[in-house]
């Protein structure tokens, strides 16, 4: 390879920085000046060694041998197996999705009602959004699970509990993320649709709508994973053993395995197995949404 | 505006319609933007509207196919009394395109199947034939062959005739111009220009809000020059730009017409 060649790749200057990794330019990087390498090389080096010094101090603090007995004694958790699965999974997915029903059709009723110009609307939508926003689940659950059997004289099954109490907390969240969607839709593609003749119903759904979806998708795939995690909220109430759901059957396991914090550990990793697809799911919705949004 | 523009073959006759603006007002809460606003235009006729920015030319467009309501006033187009309550705006609307400033393409749906939506959705047309005449437009825009695109994979110029043979897919009898060119680069204005001048040719009602002085001395039939609200002076082009009556008028076309400093 001749030096003069047209076109060429700069030589890279020997010296300190010209390590291994610089011996091929790689795009932008190639070009900056060597001062503002050399800080990010420092950075990066001081990085690194606050983490292989963090993990050191871990590994040397901690007592494995209790650790590997109550916290991976993964031998004794095997009575837990199947039924977290086939119940305890099984009814964290049906308390979630269920509450997520509830919370999306509840949303869309109060959204509407914010957005409605009929003003008594506006305010009772606002009113039960800054409510239950504002008030823990925890107190819901204890509201639906004790109050409604005091004040109706009826015990609802665990599940219409945990339907009602997420429903109505999740409808006040998603109702915020769908009227901040339909509004990040701009004035001028409804004007426009209205301009060619659409009625105002038809130029939502056709038109908002379509928009407002794809920026709600990754919020509301959000709200899901909050709604995986606070159904474990159950356990405050009282539950029978086909209403167990995954936290209640990793509580009872630290009492009756005697293997620590496992039963934990394993209840922990079921809920990743739904929660972390689903946060997957919404950074690819995320990605997206960002193509097409704009005109 | 008499001079046979070279319409494309494409081009349809236009079943034009006119407007008649009297007595308009419209204020924003203390605002009184427009007062009392008379102006007509003739079935056919191209009429430019000039003014400083922020004297309601933009309002007075928007009231024309009541996305704006006047306070009072009447406005009539075709056969429409559109300011009248029990008339049916979305009939109204569908004889009347609009072009806004920044086009308001609509960005989840393709170039096609922004000329087609309201066809099927409003005119009830099936799909071939709003893709016929979807295309049809398209090719009289200087687009033919874009139609599986989406609105951010072109230039502005381009949204900017897409946006056009949106409207005219509805095959309106008179058309809406509001600043179609100030949101171009400046080598896309002159495509716009040219489909809007061909547009007049062919006989089209137009009612175009333009800081495009030499579009508005070439193809208008008639200027109208607001300020403050209120028609300052109207007339032939020739008259009202270039030899202005009113002093309003002459101050603005003075800042206009002098780039040093234009202020919109
Ligand atoms: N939707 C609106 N709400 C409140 N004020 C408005 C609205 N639209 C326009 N205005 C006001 O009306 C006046 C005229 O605006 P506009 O018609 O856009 O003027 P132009 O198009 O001539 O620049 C401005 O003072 C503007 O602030
Ligand atoms: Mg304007």
């Amino acid at each position: 390879m001749s030096e003069n060649q047209p076109g060429g790749a700069p030589v890279p200057q020997p010296g300190p920085d010209a390590g291994p990794a610089q011996a091929t330019p790689r795009g932008p990087d190639a070009v900056r000046p060597g001062g503002a390498r050399r800080r990010r090389r420092i950075s990066l080096g001081i990085q690194a060694a606050v983490f292989v010094a963090a993990i050191i101090a871990v590994l040397l603090a901690v007592d494995w041998q209790t650790v590997g007995e109550s916290v991976f004694n993964f031998a004794a958790v095997a009575p837990m197996f199947p039924d977290i699965i086939l119940i305890g999974f099984g009814n964290t997915l049906l308390y979630t999705a269920t509450s997520f029903a509830v919370g999306l059709v509840g949303g869309i009723v109060l959204a509407l009602m914010r957005m409605s110009a009929f003003p008594p609307y506006r305010w009772l939508a606002t009113v039960y959004t800054e409510f239950f926003r504002g008030v823990p689940a925890l107190l819901v659950f204890l509201a639906f699970g004790y109050g409604v059997p005091f004040a109706f004289g009826v015990q609802w099954p665990i599940p219409v509990v945990v339907m009602a109490s997420l429903g109505l907390v999740s409808a006040a969240y998603i109702s915020e993320t769908l009227r901040a969607g339909l509004q990040a839709v701009p004035k001028g593609q409804y004007e426009a649709a209205r301009s060619l003749g659409m009625p105002g119903w038809r130029a939502m759904v056709t038109i908002v709508i379509p928009q407002a979806f794809r920026l709600v998708l990754p919020p509301l795939t959000n709200e899901v994973i909050l709604l995986t995690k606070d159904s474990s909220l159950v356990y405050v109430l009282g539950l029978a053993a086909h209403e167990f759901e995954l936290t209640k059957f990793g509580r009872d396991g630290i009492t009756a395995l005697g293997a620590g914090l496992t039963p934990v550990l394993v209840a922990g990793l079921m809920y990743l197995i739904i929660t972390v697809p689903l946060s997957l799911l919404a950074r690819r919705f995320e990605s997206r949404g960002a193509g097409r949004s704009r005109s | 505006m008499t001079n046979p523009s070279p319409a494309s073959p494409a081009a349809p006759s236009v079943q034009a319609s006119g407007v008649s603006i009297t007595g308009l007002n419209k204020s924003f809460g203390s605002n009184h933007v427009l007062k009392g606003i008379d102006l007509t235009v003739a079935p056919g006729e191209v009429v430019c509207l000039i003014g400083p920015s922020g004297s309601g030319k933009s309002t007075l467009l928007r009231c024309v196919n009541l996305l704006e309501v006047p306070d009072s006033g009447t406005v009539t187009v075709g056969g429409f009394e559109a300011t009248d309550e029990d008339v049916d705006l979305n009939a109204m609307r569908r004889h009347v395109g609009m072009v806004f400033q920044h086009f308001n393409l609509f960005p989840h749906l393709t170039v096609l199947e922004n000329c087609t939506v309201a066809q099927v959705k409003v005119l009830h047309r099936g799909k071939a034939e709003s893709a016929d005449v979807a295309k049809a437009n398209l090719e009289r825009v200087g687009l033919a062959g874009m139609e599986g695109r989406y609105p951010d994979q072109l230039s502005g110029g381009q949204q900017q005739r897409v946006a056009i043979a949106r409207a005219l897919s509805m095959d309106p009898q008179l058309m809406l111009f509001d600043e179609p060119t100030s949101a171009l680069d400046p080598e896309t204005v002159g495509e716009v220009l040219a489909v809007m001048r061909r547009l007049a040719g062919v006989g089209m009602t137009m009612l175009v809000v333009t800081h495009e002085m030499s579009f508005a001395r070439e193809v208008a039939d008639r200027v109208v020059f607001m300020d403050g609200g209120v028609v300052v002076e109207q007339g032939p082009a020739a008259q009202v730009i270039g030899n202005p009556q009113q002093p309003r008028t002459q101050d603005f076309l003075a800042r206009v017409l002098n780039p040093t400093d234009v202020e919109f």
